[in-house]
Order: C-alpha cells, then structure tokens, then sequence
C-alpha cells in the first residue's frame, strides 16, 4: 500500500492511502487530499497510480509542487520521496515498491568451499575495529592523527544523536558533544520553523566559567549567507581588521570568533549550528606573539563542523519523523478508543432510556408488569454501565494484586450465583462443579471475581438460545500441582481457528453491539498479574473451553509497618 | 387489499437489541398496533413482503442493514406506494432517500419515536 504522510504542516500526522483512483490534493473540500494550508492551491496537485508506478502531477498550483526539493510538474514518485506542497511536507512511502522487491533473490548463501578459490585471507575482530576510534598516537603522522581524530568524532557524533525521538534531548546531546570538541564558550542551535520559515533558538549552552546570562547576538548577515549559500562560515572581528595592527585595540576589545555551519538534511536546511569564542585581550596579545596568530577556530575546526550539522540534521529528520508517526499512531489509538467506548456508552443510555419509558408508560396506565419490565432493562443496563466502567478502570492501570488466603471456590460461586438470571433469560444452564477438597490459596479475590465473570458472561453470549446450551464453570486442582485451573466450558457456536489470536486484543468483539471488546482482554491481565496464563480451547460449532490458570503458591505480602493502616496497632516492644 | 388496512396498523421492527424491540413491541402494542419483529435485516425483508406492515423501523446497526443491496430493497418497498412507511435508526444513508423526520440519530427518546411511528401508521391506515 501506498501512502502519504504528512511530516510537517497543520494536518501533520495524517496519513493518506494511495489506491487505484486518482487523488487531488488541494485546500478545497472536494480533494480526497484536503490539505489545511492556506499557501496551496485549492486543486493543487494529483497523484495517480499508473503501470509505471505512483504519480503526481502539479495542477498549474500557484506556489508550485516539490519533489525533494525540485519543483516539479510531473514525477514518479518512489519510496521515501518528500513531496511539498505550500507549508506542507508529506512523506511517501510505497510498501509495493519495485525497487526492493528482488532484492532478497539476488543472493544465495553457499558454503566457503563452493566458491572456487575462496579462502579467508585475515580476520579482523571487534576489539580491532574499534581501535580505529580511539585516541590517535601522538607519533604517527598530523595528517593522520587528524584525520583519525576527526573519524572518531563522526563516529561519536553517529552514536551520540541516534536512538532518541526527544528532539530536546537530541539537539542537547548535539551541543554538548560540539563544546567536548571545539574549546568553543557559547553554542546554540537554530531550527527552521515550519510555520513561519525563520530561525528558531531551539538549543543553547555555555561553557562553565562564562555568564550565563550573556546572550547570543548572531548576525542576521551571517545567518542570512549560511542559509543561502548552504555554507559553513568562520568570521572572527580580528582577523583581516585594521585595527589588528594597532596592539592598543586588541587591549581594549579582545577577539571575538565565531563559526556558522547550515543543518544540511537530505532534503534541505532544517537549521543553523553557531558556535563562538572570546579571547580576551591579554591572552589574545600573548596568543599572537607566541603563534602569530590571535584565533582559536580554523579552517579544520569549520570543516568538522560542517559535517557535524549534516549529521546532526539527519538526525533532526529522523527524529521529526519518528515523532510525527509515534504522535500520529497516538491519535489514531485515541480516536479509536473514544469511538468505541462511546459507541458502547450510547448503546447502555440508549438501554436506560428505554427502560425509564417503559416505567413511565406502566405508570401512566397503572400497568405493574410494564414498570418491572422497564425497571428490568434499567437494571441490566446500570449493571452493563458498572462493567464497563470497572473493566476499563481494570485495563488501564497496571495494578498489583491484593493477595489473600481465599476459597475459591466460593468466589466462583458469587459468580454463578450472580450470573444465573442472565443466564435463565439466554436459556443457557449455567452450572458450577466445584472441586470439593479444593485448599485455600492466595489470590485478589475482587479481581479474579472480574476476570471469571467476564468469561462466564462471553460463554452464556456464546451459546445463548441454542438448543441444549450449557456452561459450565469447574475447578481442577491435584496436591503438588503448581496451578490450579478454573475451566469454564460452553456448547456455543466456538471460535474459528483464525479468530483465536485476536480474541485477546483490546476492542475485538464478535458479539456486535452486546460487547465492548474489553472483557477477555482484562480477565487476561488479571491472571497475569497473579503470575498465570488464560488459553483457549475452541471448536467452531460445538464450543470452547477456557483455562485460568492460577499459581498454587503465591504468598500473601507479609505486613510491615509501612504496609499498615493509620489504626493498625503494632507490639509494644516495636515502639520501645 | 392489504392486510394492514382490514386490520390494526401494523409496524415491522428490525433491531438487533432484544432491549429496544421489547421497549418498543410493548409501548406500540398498548396503542393497539400488530407488531413483527426482526434482529436481523434480512429476515426483515422477508417479514416486510409477507405481512405488509404499514411502517418499517430499521436499525442501521442491525445486520446486514449497511449492506447497500439490502438497503435499497428496503428503500423500494418504501417508496412503490408510500407503504410500509420507513424510519431509519441511526444516520441517513445515501442508498434511501427519507424526510428528515424520518431519520432518528441515536441515542433516541422513545416518545417523539412512538409518536412519529403512530403518525406514519395513521398516515398509512
């Protein structure tokens, strides 16, 4: 499937799937790409699935369709394009794409001895590669103690800016890693906005020793080269001035140096890194009489920085995108959730609703058989509202179980026993077979109440009005067993092999409206917060049998001092 | 002539919970009205051809209500000769078109829906 995603602009996060007919993108309500940018035409692009691949084709827009930067009239998309239409940046991607199909074809392993004179020549292992980052020696030659250095820190620079989807973090991480390499006094960092295309401080540090409050003045001129011209510039107001020859200048004013690289990302300049340093007067002085020079930054120390922004831009990029996606999957679990649980929410009101017209009806005409039926269907329906609201609070905490020395059999049968009206109206038999001799165990009877309730609940839906229907709820349990297995087994319609797996995620429902589709997956992780597992055994048309297996051994928290109640009272010697 | 029309008017309910066709089959057969029921929206329409009902009130969520075939045969029935009136439970839908009033978003009050089911029927009668 193909797909557009918008990576930047007000509908970021959105997601648009690519298919056979032909899309308009536009700011127009017409457009299946509806777009809210007030910089793009209102039909302003199409994309089109032909033989050839996905394409898309300016429509005469005003402010133009880009491709990756170049703009473009039409173009055969191909994976990872970015596509920009106004202030709008959408990323395509094409799971379908030709191009990483074959790949996997195109190579066979084989053993070494089928390959007519191959041979190992030299190994070389982890240990030996890493040396190429460490520390040059000082004897081998500057050019390549440089070069080695200069590896060393792309290769930090790598590592340091990888594995984050904190963009604060990450550009942090940045500046932070450019002061360890540059002797630079103050750094900052400047993101392009994408609403507004300026310069925006979005990072800034100052070497220990130097005030904080001394603020970054970054001239505009300078800024205004770096991203024009994609280039990387060292200024310093020293170098090349006059004033340089009169040493009573430098006295008063001291140098200032300062270094501007462009964020270079794969599609375009994302910010600006600016780095500066102060020599003051007296070092300044000394520094130019021992080396004839007054400057602190070089030409090397630009070139690294320029590759220094490429990466960190690439990195900037990435995380952007990450963020964007993570943000975008965000919502659309949200607006998913949302939408089901009001649709369960309407269904219960919609139940009450009908129950309290009834009561009024039976009133109104003195009718005591029409209140108790309305008074039925409220009931059923403040009992259907508790449910939900008990499961939901249930799954959306993780939450310790509040073990304790209990007969299990005795919760199961509250369970039964409150289960058995539903029951009588679905026609089902629901009956309970305890194992008589059952022992005490530790478990949150509260929540395993829950977690068997939702099941026996699923089973009586299951084979509701079928002939013969019958659930019933057992316990299994032999001395030494390390669980004990609640097993509760209907003669429903079963599940197909293929449903099995989903039955367990959150929001799958087979009952239509009735279910919420939270039930199996709390009583889920109610076992497994006791330490057990649920399974399934299921034969479509003659039933299912669910196992809840339950840990014989758990023990129930030995009670501290931390672990009382305000009124618990401990031994006098405790207090002594 | 149809059966309806010798007869009590008579309402065709396709709604897949047993909660609102009780609420429903209760309060329209205390105002003396012939009630068919359906959960599902095929089996409707086979109770639409047979009994001839003077109003249809199908639930959108019933099964196989959005199916759109089965939606447009419960749309022609309702518009060769103005009867079965149809009330529509949910949101309106392309396939049928239907009076505003005719279209009743959930969640509904049962009173104004009584009242306009025994508007229809009277219509019909």
């Amino acid at each position: 499937m193909a797909t557009l995603f918008v990576m930047q602009g007000r509908d970021k996060g959105k997601r648009f799937d690519v298919r056979t007919e032909a899309l308009t993108m536009g700011r127009d309500g017409t457009n299946r790409i509806q777009l809210n940018d007030s910089e793009i035409s209102r039909r302003h692009a199409e994309v089109l699935r032909s033989d050839n691949g996905i394409r898309l084709t300016d429509l005469n827009s005003s402010n133009g369709t880009f491709v990756n930067t170049e703009k473009i009239d039409v173009r055969l998309l191909k994976n990872g394009d970015r596509v920009q239409v106004g202030r709008t940046l959408l990323l395509f991607t094409d799971a379908d794409d030709r191009s990483s199909v074959n790949l996997a074809h195109d190579v066979n392993i084989v053993g070494l001895g089928e390959i007519e004179g191959s041979r190992i020549v030299r190994t070389v292992g982890h240990d030996s590669g890493s040396q190429l980052f460490q520390p040059p020696d000082m004897a081998e030659s500057p050019w390549l103690a440089r070069a080695r250095s200069n590896l060393q820190i792309m290769y930090r620079t790598a590592l340091a800016v990888s594995h984050t989807l904190d963009i604060d973090q990450l550009l942090g991480r940045i500046v932070d890693l450019i002061f360890e390499w540059v002797e630079s006094d103050r750094g900052c960092i400047m993101l392009v906005d994408h609403e507004t295309g300026e310069l925006t401080p979005a990072a800034s540090r100052n070497r220990k020793g130097v005030r904080a409050d001394d603020r970054i003045s970054i001239s505009r001129t300078i800024l205004d080269y770096v991203m024009q011209h994609k280039e990387g510039v060292l200024t310093s107001d020293a170098r090349d001035d006059e004033r340089w020859n009169s040493e009573g200048s430098i006295v008063r004013l001291g140098v200032r140096e300062a270094i501007c690289v462009p964020m270079q990302g794969r599609y375009g300049i994302v910010g600006v890194i600016y780095i500066d340093t102060y020599t003051p007067p007296s070092a300044a002085i000394q520094q130019r009489t021992f080396s004839n020079s007054s400057n602190k930054f070089s030409e090397e120390h630009l070139k690294l920085m320029v590759a220094i922004g490429h990466q960190a831009a690439l990195a900037v990029e990435d995380t952007s995108y990450y963020s964007a996606m993570l943000q975008a999957e965000r919502l659309a679990v949200m607006g998913q959730t949302i939408a089901t649980l009001s649709h369960h929410i309407k269904n219960i009101l919609q139940g009450i609703r009908g129950g309290s017209y009834l009561i009024e009806e039976g009133l109104k005409g003195d009718d005591n058989d029409v209140v108790r039926r309305g008074w039925r269907i409220v009931d059923k329906n403040q009992e259907r509202i508790s449910n939900l609201v008990m499961d939901m609070l249930t799954f959306s905490k993780p939450r310790e179980p509040d073990l304790c020395l209990a007969d299990l059999n005795e919760t199961l049968s509250d369970v039964v026993e409150l289960m058995q009206a539903r029951a009588g109206e679905a026609a089902v038999q629901l009956v309970f077979e305890p194992r008589r001799d059952l022992p005490q165990f530790c478990f949150d009877p509260e929540l395993l109440h829950r977690a068997v309730l939702n099941v026996v609940t699923n089973a009586i839906d299951a084979c509701e009005k079928r002939a013969g229907a019958r659930v019933e709820v057992t316990t299994e349990f032999a001395t030494g067993d390390q669980f004990v297995h609640i097993v509760v087994a209907d003669n429903g319609e079963g599940i197909a092999p293929e449903d099995i797996p989903r039955i367990f995620s959150v929001f799958e429902s087979r009952k239509g409206s009735r279910g919420t589709g939270l039930g199996l997956p709390v009583s889920q992780k109610i076992i497994r917060e006791h330490g057990g597992e649920i399974r399934v055994e299921s034969t479509l048309g003659a039933g299912s049998r669910f196992y809840l297996e339950l840990p014989s051994q758990l023990s129930p928290p030995t009670a501290s001092r931390d672990t009382l109640g305000p009124n618990a009272t401990l031994g006098s010697e405790a207090f002594e | 002539m149809s059966q309806s029309s010798r007869l009590s008017p008579c309402v065709l309910i396709v709604e897949p919970s047993a909660e609102e066709r009780e609420v429903l089959r209760t309060s329209l057969e205390r105002r003396g009205m012939r009630i068919w029921e359906a959960a599902e929206a095929k089996a409707g329409l086979e109770l639409a051809r047979l009994h001839e009902p003077d109003v249809i009130v199908l639930d959108l969520e019933t099964q196989h209500a959005e199916d759109e075939q089965v939606q447009f045969e419960y749309g022609s029935q309702a518009v060769a000769d103005a009867r079965p009136a149809l009330i529509i439970l949910g949101r309106a839908c392309r396939t049928i078109a239907l009076p505003k009033d005719q279209v009743i978003a959930k969640p509904y009050h049962y009173g104004p829906l009584i009242h306009k089911i025994e508007q229809l029927a009277a219509k019909a009668a």
